[in-house]
C-alpha cells in the first residue's frame, strides 16, 4: 500500500507523490501464514461443501451437523475470509484508481468480509451446536 | 505548470504493455486464474453463507436459498467452488515453492503451471468420485 505525503518531486505537485508505507512484506507474510492453515482446511472443506450439492434440508444438516465437519468448515470460513479480505485489498489497489472510490472500497471490503465470516460462523453454530 | 497541462501530459504518457500486448503464456494465465479463483471464492463463500443460514433457520428460508446447492445452477456453483478451492490451493503451493527458490527455472515454472491447471481439475474429479462412492 502507498500513502500520500507532503513530499514534492520535480514531476508532481505537493501531496501527489506516493511513497511506500512498508506494509508490503508483512502483507505477503500474512497471506502465506494464513494459507498454511487454509491448505488443509480448504481441502477438507471441499469434501463437505461438495456433499451439500443436491441435498434435502435434513441431508444438509446431517452433512455438516457433526463436530469435525462443523469445526473445520467454521475455521475455513473465518480464516478464509480474513485471507480473502487481504487478497481483495490487493485487487482493489490494482484496479480501482479513483482515490475516494478506493477508500470506500477498502471499507466496504473490510465490513463485507467481517459480515460474511460472522454469519458463516453463526449459521454453522446454529446447525451443529448441541441442543 | 497548470493542472490542465499536467493532465494532458499524463494522458500522453504511454501505459506499460498489458494484456492486449503480451503473448498469453501458461504461467501468466495461471497467475490470472489464481486471482479470479480467489475473488470467486469470496463470492462463493458469501453464497454458501446464505445457503447455510437458510439451512440453519429452516422452513421458508431454506426453500428460498435451496437453488444455491441444488438443480443445475446449484450443482454448477458447488462444483465451481470446489474446483476454485483446489486451483487456488495449488496456486498457493506453487508460491510456497517459489518462496523457497525451487522450480524457478523455465522448465520448473512451466511444470508448476501445468500442475496447477491439471491438478485442480483432477482433485475436483477425485473428490467428486470418492464422494459419489461414499454416499
Amino acid at each position: 500500500m502507498t500513502v500520500a505525503t507532503k513530499f514534492k518531486s520535480g514531476r508532481t505537485g505537493t501531496g501527489d507523490a506516493y511513497v511506500s508505507d512498508h506494509s508490503g512484506s508483512p502483507h505477503a507474510r500474512f497471506m502465506r501464514l494464513t494459507s498454511y492453515a487454509l491448505a488443509p482446511l480448504g481441502a477438507l472443506s471441499a469434501w463437505w461443501i461438495l456433499g451439500l450439492a443436491g441435498k434435502s434440508f435434513d441431508g444438509v444438516r446431517a452433512e455438516i451437523g457433526r463436530p469435525i465437519p462443523a469445526l473445520v468448515l467454521l475455521a475455513f470460513g473465518v480464516v478464509g475470509m480474513i485471507h480473502a479480505r487481504k487478497g481483495m485489498d490487493d485487487i482493489i489497489e490494482d484496479y480501482v484508481h479513483d482515490g475516494a472510490l478506493k477508500a470506500w472500497a477498502f471499507i466496504a471490503n473490510l465490513w463485507a468480509s467481517r459480515l460474511i465470516a460472522a454469519l458463516w460462523a453463526f449459521a454453522i453454530l446454529l446447525i451443529a451446536a448441541p441442543k | 505548470m497548470a493542472d490542465a497541462d499536467i493532465d494532458r501530459l499524463a494522458a500522453r504518457r504511454p501505459l506499460s504493455p498489458h494484456l492486449t500486448i503480451f503473448k498469453p503464456i501458461l504461467t501468466m494465465m495461471m497467475s490470472i486464474a489464481h486471482r479470479i479463483t480467489g475473488a470467486g471464492l469470496y463470492a462463493g463463500i458469501a453464497l454458501l453463507t446464505l445457503f447455510l443460514l437458510g439451512a440453519a433457520i429452516g422452513g421458508g428460508a431454506f426453500a428460498a436459498v435451496a437453488w444455491i446447492a441444488s438443480g443445475f445452477i446449484g450443482n454448477l456453483i458447488i462444483l465451481l467452488i470446489v474446483w476454485a478451492i483446489f486451483h487456488h490451493l495449488l496456486g498457493g503451493v506453487r508460491h510456497a515453492l517459489w518462496d523457497r527458490g525451487l522450480y524457478m527455472d523455465p522448465q520448473g515454472r512451466e511444470l508448476l503451471a501445468q500442475g496447477t491447471l491439471v491438478g485442480g481439475i483432477l482433485l475436483t474429479l477425485l473428490v467428486y468420485i470418492l464422494k459419489t462412492l461414499a454416499s
